[in-house]
């Protein structure tokens, strides 16, 4: 655990037009006459954290930020303002700002250009409108796509989530759907399969039987399809859900998945990093590491007075970390796992290697341990045995 | 003359609640024990009677508990009152008729709000079998959707019970329970017995104390019994001295004697529980009664099933809690079994199914253990073409086919009792269960007695949960072994991925062996999750395959973010995964699920 100090910077902006049926997510919708109030007086506490932890220095080595929501572009000319006090604290060499089609702007795009931001992430999920309206997209295929063209013409690098294993989603329409982003050409593509959180609106569809959510079978199917069709569009897959053209690796998430320690501000935003302990129980094996714990904590209201707290042991630190690096196609680097054994005994984290290797969830590549196909779509299997090794 | 002294036999009333559940038999119960300030309010814990956790989750009684009360009456004298309680489910059905025999009479608690109901009528027949007389109670008057003289006139008409004696009664407010009490006074008769003659006494319950070893509950049917008395159990033939004689209020009080008519406990000082049984008769060793009292049955176990713990470090910590328990529970025996799917573990003999649950629960409740409980066999006579007989009780002890001249299964004589309407239902059940009619009397308008020679393997699956259930509950089940008889019994295998699962066979009758082993794969392909290989099950009698099903391999599992605060729900997510597993067991290379092995105790289903 090298670094103590932020590199990342995470904004989050709990507001929606309108609530998607499957978002279990923290945003609230308002009336447009309340929205414009509720977000002023978000807005202020927010910059006065911001402020706060500027002024303290702890965003000076912050290398990326990312805005996310919610849906960040709601908030007009209050979102370049942030962005540029944002800048006023730190240098960082990527800045993402996650917009919807719907209320993306051409002033906008260029007043976010122009107050530093580097990146737009969309969230455009399908081209079909038949799924947008499953979902409670209030966008159509057309805005998406015209979003798109706004962000490159605007000069950023950009990025298109999609979903699939969608109510009523064919194999037909999910090629489509892809080939239609591809041809778009995006920088960066991240796909998630549908997934029906307890309480959405889509749940009660689907306990009501009204829709009929795709099984496993499709849904591999769709990541599979998703997998060959980006390839072949030279799209590098990096993580599991997440494919870049060369050199734009959203470097954000990969601090996220790199144990790299994060700030998040904003009700339920969370944080990461890296505390030196006393406890004598947290010094290293060989006694030459310097003790630590890791710390997270969840903003839980917006005024960020009140926080949800876990803290992480030495070993479960390492365990968190293994478990982090199966998600990603570089997989668990030889030197992660010889500064885990410091703390896991070795014997253990051979052993869970080779029960990886074994069960084809992984395998070594080049002094990498890397998932296989199965381990991309049986993933849970392949991060079990690693965050196993926390005890 | 103080209050626990004895007292003529003229002033006792033996007698049990029987009542269809929720009726309120409980709260009668706690009502009449607070009126005769048996109990101060201020202790009254509702449904004292029922003491173990699991029967009071269970709302079922499992063992019989006998309390004390003292009542003067509006003629000026005072009455000793044994409300004695009964299990209420069939695996304890000997159980039950020996409480009954301890009784002279049953306050039959009937919901003046949901009128005669099927436990009623099954109860209200096992109560008129044992010549009980019934004191009818009608109970919730308190409650605006009371209809008592409805009530009344359905005692009178289902249950052939006169009804002018029905007493109303709100066990909530106590309301009527005096007219209750003055009613048993009047009603039920006292005992009768002869106090000159030696001690006769029926043992109904018993449990095992540290300190005193076996106490048993008795009802002195003769003469009387005291501290000091050198005592024989009359069919298990121990000896031993009284330690003490008592009562309980339901706190134990000694007593000097326990006098012609009273119930009470005895301490025996016996060290082994197994020396008492329900049942047995207790007389003086050097002046014994001219007979024991008949219905003598021993506990014997029905059902046998293995038990493994599904960590087999914990074999040894299975063993002595099966020690600890059978303490208290003597019918419980074991044999140590091995499984070549399991491990080691112990083959278990019950009562029947529910006492199995019952003890698999408390074994993992009270002594914190993980067990696969697998198919239930009963005790198989095979004769071998050497001529040898040998006892088989679970199927992995089966010899070869060659090797087997032929096998014989327990029949029993089972008795139900169900108003006429459900005759057909009832034979038809049977009929699937391979059991033949030998017997129907029209015991009146309301109901039959129908009887029927049929196999205990075939009754302790789910004979009597269908019969519940195709009878609305109406019909009530006795049984009794009858005897041995040639059966064509096969052993169906399941194989997963191709290996023979022990702990899944089964011995069934050839014509029922396809039907269930289509049954049994379909349901195994339901339980068993995907795992990363496809997984083939297969039900073989030797070496033909009669039936398969087949486990898709798994293709992908949840795939969610994972940024910032998702990484913790992620372990979370992780950790429930592997508690998950922890409930599988790895048998060859296929997690199977605990329900797998319950699934073939319904299969049925």
């Amino acid at each position: 655990m090298n670094e103590t100090s932020y590199q990342a910077l995470y904004l989050h902006i709990p507001f929606c037009r309108s609530k998607c049926a499957y978002c279990d997510f923290d945003s609230r919708a308002f009336a447009p006459c309340e929205l414009d109030a509720a977000l002023d007086a978000y807005c202020v506490q927010l910059e006065g954290l911001l402020d706060k932890h500027g002024k303290a220095g702890e965003l000076d080595q912050v290398a990326t930020v990312y805005i996310g929501g919610g849906t960040p572009s709601i908030m007009g000319e209050r979102l370049p303002r942030l962005v540029r006090r944002v800048c006023a604290y730190c240098n960082p060499v990527e800045f993402t700002c996650e917009a919807n089609p719907e209320s993306f702007t051409p002033r906008q795009a260029r007043e976010l250009r122009d107050a530093g931001v580097t990146r737009i992430s969309l969230g455009i999920q399908s081209l079909n409108a038949v799924e947008l309206k499953i979902l409670g997209r209030i966008h159509s295929a057309e805005e998406a796509l015209e979003a798109l063209e706004l962000a490159k013409r605007n000069g950023f690098s950009t990025s298109c989530d999609l979903m699939c294993a969608l109510p009523g989603q064919t194999y037909e329409s999910w090629r489509t759907t892809l080939a239609r982003i591809i041809a778009a050409a995006p920088d960066h593509v991240s796909v998630y399969p549908l997934q029906v959180e307890g309480g959405t609106p889509l749940a009660r569809l689907e306990e009501a039987g009204k829709i009929d959510i795709p099984d496993e079978d499709f849904q591999a199917l769709c990541m599979e399809e998703a997998a060959k069709q980006l390839r072949a569009a030279g799209y590098a897959r990096y993580e599991v859900a997440s494919y870049a053209k060369p050199g734009h690796r959203c470097q954000h998430n990969i601090a996220y998945w790199t144990g790299k320690p994060y700030l998040g501000l904003g009700r339920s935003a969370s944080s990461m990093r890296h505390v030196a302990s006393e406890r004598t129980n947290d010094v290293s094996e060989d006694g030459a590491h310097r003790p630590f714990v890791r710390e997270r904590f969840t903003q839980l209201d917006d005024a960020g007075t009140r926080f949800d707290r876990e803290i992480l042991m030495p070993r479960e630190a390492y365990a968190e970390d293994l478990m982090l690096a199966c998600r990603m196609t570089d997989g668990i680097p030889r030197n992660l796992l010889e500064r885990a054994e410091a703390y896991i005994p070795s014997a253990e984290l051979k052993a869970a290697c080779a029960r990886a290797v074994a069960l084809e969830l992984a395998t070594w590549r080049n002094e990498l341990l890397c998932p296989t196909q199965q381990g991309w779509l049986c993933g849970n299997e392949l991060y079990g045995l690693f965050w196993d090794l926390a005890e | 003359m103080t209050r626990m002294d004895t007292i003529d036999t003229s002033h006792i009333r033996n007698f049990s609640i029987v009542a269809h559940i929720d009726h309120g038999k409980s709260t009668i119960s706690d009502r009449i024990l607070e009126l005769t300030r048996t109990v101060e309010e201020r202790d009254m814990e509702s449904q004292l009677l029922d003491t173990m956790d699991i029967e009071r989750e269970r709302g079922i009684t499992i063992k019989s508990n006998a309390v004390r009360v003292m009542y003067d009456a509006d003629d000026g004298e005072t009455y000793q009152f044994n409300l004695i309680d009964t299990p209420g489910h069939v695996d304890f059905t000997y159980e039950v008729s020996r409480s009954l025999a301890a009784c002279e009479g049953a306050v039959l608690v009937v919901d003046a709000t949901q009128g005669v109901e099927a436990q009623t009528v099954s109860n209200a027949n096992l109560a008129m079998n044992a010549n009980l007389d019934i004191v009818p109670a009608i109970n919730k008057i308190d409650l605006p959707s009371a209809h008592p003289e409805e009530v009344k006139v359905e005692i009178e008409d289902e249950l052939a019970i006169p009804a002018d004696d029905a007493v109303c009664v709100s066990g909530k407010t106590g309301e009527g329970i005096h007219d209750l009490l003055e009613s048993i006074v009047f009603l039920i008769s006292p005992p009768k017995g002869d106090a000159s003659k030696p001690l006769k006494a029926l043992i109904l319950d018993s449990y095992f104390d540290e300190y005193r070893g076996v106490v048993a509950t008795v009802r002195v049917f003769d003469g009387s019994v005291k501290k000091g008395d050198q005592l024989r159990m009359m069919q298990g033939g121990e000896d031993f001295l009284v330690d003490g004689v008592g009562v309980r209020r339901p706190a134990e009080v000694a007593v000097d004697v326990l006098a012609v008519g009273e119930v009470g406990y005895v301490v025996t000082g016996l060290k082994d529980p197994e020396a008492v049984h329900v049942g047995d008769t207790l007389t003086f060793r050097d002046n014994p009664c001219d007979a024991p009292l008949s219905g003598y049955r021993e506990a014997k176990p029905m059902v046998y099933t293995g038990l493994f713990p599904i960590d087999n470090k914990d074999y040894e910590n299975l063993r002595d809690a099966l020690e600890k328990l059978r303490v208290n529970d003597p019918s419980l025996i074991w044999t140590p079994e091995t499984s070549v799917a399991l491990g080691f573990g112990f083959r278990v003999g019950f009562l029947g199914l529910l006492h199995m649950e019952v003890v698999k629960e408390r074994l993992e409740r009270e002594f914190d253990l993980d067990l696969i409980a697998t198919s239930p066999s009963v005790d198989y006579h095979v004769y071998k073409t050497d001529g040898e007989m040998i006892d088989v009780r679970s199927p992995q002890d089966l010899p070869d086919v060659t090797r087997i001249e032929h096998i014989e299964e327990p029949y029993l004589k089972a008795k139900v009792i169900a108003p006429p309407e459900y005759t057909g239902a009832v034979m038809q059940l049977a009929i699937e269960h391979r059991g033949i009619t030998t017997d129907m009397i029209h015991l009146s308008q309301k109901s039959v007695e129908m009887h029927f020679d049929v196999p205990l393997a075939e009754l302790i699956l789910d004979f009597f949960d269908q019969l519940k259930s195709r009878t609305k509950g109406y019909a009530s089940l006795d049984y009794e072994f009858s005897d041995y008889r040639v059966s064509e019994l096969v052993k169906l295998d399941i194989l997963l991925s191709g290996d023979e699962v022990d702990a899944l066979s089964f011995i069934v009758h050839k014509d029922k062996a396809y039907a269930l082993a289509r049954s049994l794969c379909d349901k195994l392909k339901e339980i068993i999750p995907r795992q990363q290989f496809e997984v083939p099950i297969q039900g073989a009698i030797g070496n033909k395959i009669i039936a398969r099903s087949t486990v898709k391999a798994h293709r992908k599992d949840v795939l969610a973010k994972c940024y910032g605060g998702d990484i913790s729900r992620k372990r979370k997510l992780l950790e429930k995964q592997k508690e998950g597993k922890k409930r599988m067991k790895a048998i060859g290379s296929v997690e199977v699920p605990q329900e797998a092995f319950l699934a073939i105790l319904k299969v049925e289903d």
